[in-house]
């Protein structure tokens, strides 16, 4: 059991002020990402990816205050790399994925970007908070996927891209039948 | 005991009509008063499953777990035996295990400060003396308990009925089977992580009927897996139904799929070399030993909401197959509403490379997020909602459970399978399920601890799906 709240590996941050170039340039990539998300614009998103990603989503357990946040060290939702998530992606291109066709309709929120540069990689670490709505067929019920993502963001042939995302999740039991979608 | 009306008795006398024609009345699925009854009925006596003692290897270590809707605390306490606690304090009920997990010598209830030691035991209150004088006797004021708690090869399981028989009872030739996957490795078996939780608009049932030996479904509804290279195309469609449907009586049910010792193919469950290595004829003996070397995968369900499934499957598209290991909790919550909650377990003493790959290639395809599981979901759901429509009730809508009851069909009851249990080739047949709704029905309607059910008695009524072999 990790006790840590962020990132797995500490490393030398510079704080990058929002209003600056890079900052927004950091806020765009996400904000165009989520839209190919929400678009289920999957092949689009693939190629928004450092061919590096190191993709996850731990399992979060009920802690007393002591002992952290809960975040597993060992257990995930998503423990994803770039062929795993092509994977996924070829395979929600069949004909026979049912659990998301009908798709689901998403909506990603993005809220409370703060930047920052990694001394050691080059690459730009952005967290922000993620609101994720979901609704399927005529369900009614609420489905919520909420946490905050750390993304790691680097350049690559002149554009960024994602090379490491860790979504930290503010659930124990999750309020969605399943895990059909991208964080 | 919940008190059976005479409503809730005239269905069960319909279900029991409906089993024996192959049909189950669809209402089961979705039915309020019946799964009161079956909170009542099945899972105050049943042997249910709670977790690995791998999750709780120190003294003091507790997980929080359920049996039916019930809180319980597993704990493994100062005296290091194992125990499952009910979480309510004995003064006014609070809960006095708040976490879900993390290691404790006392647990407190925040409500007035009673305060029990990890064995259950009342190890005191404030002001007990002043308070009540000599009339609470703390050495009968300690936490319930399940009264019965076993460990199978680590895998814990609990009955809250004083009458229940030993797990081994319980299990019948299930144990033979849990023995074979999870009693040859010399070093034993661990969790990985935590297990993962979602909830479901859906019946229990739905689930628990799926790992009763519904292989029918693999090649549609997954056919998304195939298509990618996920699971193993196989050459023709009919490689995909070669394997047994063991009924193990007492609602278990065991699907294994075999590689004869001259074909090459997958040994142990597709686990590497480094993995076979620790498996070892010297726990069982040959006979449980030739017969995990063998196997390529299985799938199987312990009643009434345990599930466990090994394959190789693959998560990368461009790496190789990697074995599997996953278990799973069906747990009711409401008549269209449950948890399920899956556990990955590997071997221990294997490198860290491949307990990694073992464990994101096992949630990568059966978990919430998993390639195949994510599917199941959709159906799952849609039968608890159909279930519960009053079209449904108005026509008594029975659903299909024919599959291999008449003897007309390629699956035949076989005696060669090697291993104990009534074993038919192919896979084709649903007696598996059949057995689960016939063990269903025998807790529902038993006011005493329902008695031992054979395979045969599973059948009953379907007798001849007990014997379409023997023409």
């Amino acid at each position: 059991m990790s006790t840590e709240t962020e990132t797995a590996t500490r490393t030398e941050e510079a704080r990058i002020p929002s209003g600056s170039p890079e900052y927004w340039r950091c806020v765009d990539f996400l904000l165009d990402e989520a839209a190919a998300l929400d678009g289920n614009r999957f092949e689009d998103w693939l190629g928004m990816l450092h061919p590096e990603i190191d993709y996850r989503a731990p399992i979060r357990v009920t802690r007393e205050r002591a002992a952290g946040p809960g975040f597993s060290s060992e257990g995930y939702h998503f423990l994803e790399n770039r062929d795993s998530l092509q994977t996924r992606v070829d395979r929600l291109a069949t004909d026979f994925a049912w659990a998301e066709d009908p798709p689901s309709r998403t909506r990603r929120f993005l809220t409370n970007f703060r930047v920052c540069s990694v001394e050691e990689t080059d690459d730009l670490r952005v967290r922000s908070n993620m609101l994720l709505y979901r609704e399927r067929l005529d369900e009614t019920r609420q489905q919520l996927l909420v946490g905050k993502r750390e993304d790691d963001l680097r350049e690559l042939d002149g554009a960024l891209r994602l090379v490491r995302r860790l979504v930290l999740l503010d659930h124990s039991i999750l309020m969605t039948p399943n895990l059909g979608i991208f964080l | 005991m919940y008190k059976t009306e005479p409503e809730v008795v005239r269905f069960l006398n319909e279900f029991d009509g409906a089993l024996e024609r192959g049909t189950i009345p669809m209402r089961a699925f979705n039915d309020a008063e019946l799964h009161e009854l079956e909170l009542d009925r099945i899972f105050t006596r049943a042997w249910v499953f709670l977790g690995h003692e791998s999750e709780i290897p120190a003294r003091g270590d507790y997980v929080q777990r359920r049996i039916g809707r019930d809180p319980f605390v597993l704990v493994r306490s100062e005296d290091g035996e194992i125990r499952a606690l009910f979480d309510s304090c004995r003064h006014r009920g609070a809960m006095v295990c708040r976490a879900e997990r993390g290691n404790a010598a006392l647990f407190r209830c925040p409500y007035h400060g009673w305060t029990y030691m990890n064995t259950g035991a009342l190890a005191g209150a404030p002001l007990l003396k002043d308070a009540y004088g000599s009339e609470l006797d703390k050495s009968k004021m300690g936490l319930y308990a399940a009264p019965h708690l076993e460990s199978l090869h680590g895998f814990i399981f609990a009955s809250l009925d004083a009458d229940a028989p030993s797990l081994d009872e319980y299990l019948g030739d299930m144990k033979w089977h849990l023995d074979m996957i999870w009693g040859q490795c010399e070093l034993g078996w661990e969790v990985i992580g935590e297990p993962q939780r979602t909830v479901l608009a859906a019946n229990w049932k739905a689930p628990a009927d799926n790992f009763s030996g519904d292989d029918y479904h693999t090649v549609y509804l997954h056919r998304s897996t195939t298509e990618t290279g996920i699971m193993e195309n196989p050459e023709g469609d009919s490689d995909l139904w070669d394997g047994y449907h063991v009924q193990l009586g007492n609602g278990h049910h065991f699907i294994r799929n075999m590689i004869p010792p001259d074909v090459p193919g997958p040994r142990f469950l597709g686990y590497p070399e480094e993995v076979q290595k620790l498996f070892s004829p010297s726990m069982l003996g040959e006979e449980q030993y030739e017969g995990l070397k063998q196997t390529v995968g299985l799938v199987g369900s312990v009643f009434p909401n345990f599930g466990f499934l090994s394959f190789p499957f693959k998560h990368d598209r461009s790496a190789d197959f990697v074995a599997t290991m996953s278990v799973r909790v069906f747990e009711p919550r409401a008549a269209g509403e449950m948890v399920a909650w899956t556990w990955t377990l590997c071997p221990k003493g294997v490198s860290e490379e491949f307990r990694r790959e073992s464990y994101r290639t096992t949630m990568g395809t059966f978990s919430a997020a998993g390639t195949f599981e994510q599917d199941d979901s959709d159906p799952w759901m849609s039968i608890t909602r159909a279930a519960g429509a009053t079209y449904a009730r108005k026509v008594g809508m029975q659903l299909d459970y024919r599959m291999g009851m008449n003897g007309t069909a390629s699956s035949r009851r076989v005696d060669d399978y090697p291993g104990p249990g009534v074993a038919y080739y192919s896979v084709l047949e649903e007696g598996g399920q059949r057995g689960f709704h016939r063990r269903w029905l025998q807790f529902m309607r038993s006011d005493d601890y329902p008695p031992r059910m054979t395979p045969e008695e599973q059948n009953a009524g379907a007798g001849v799906a007990g014997r379409n072999g023997d023409g």
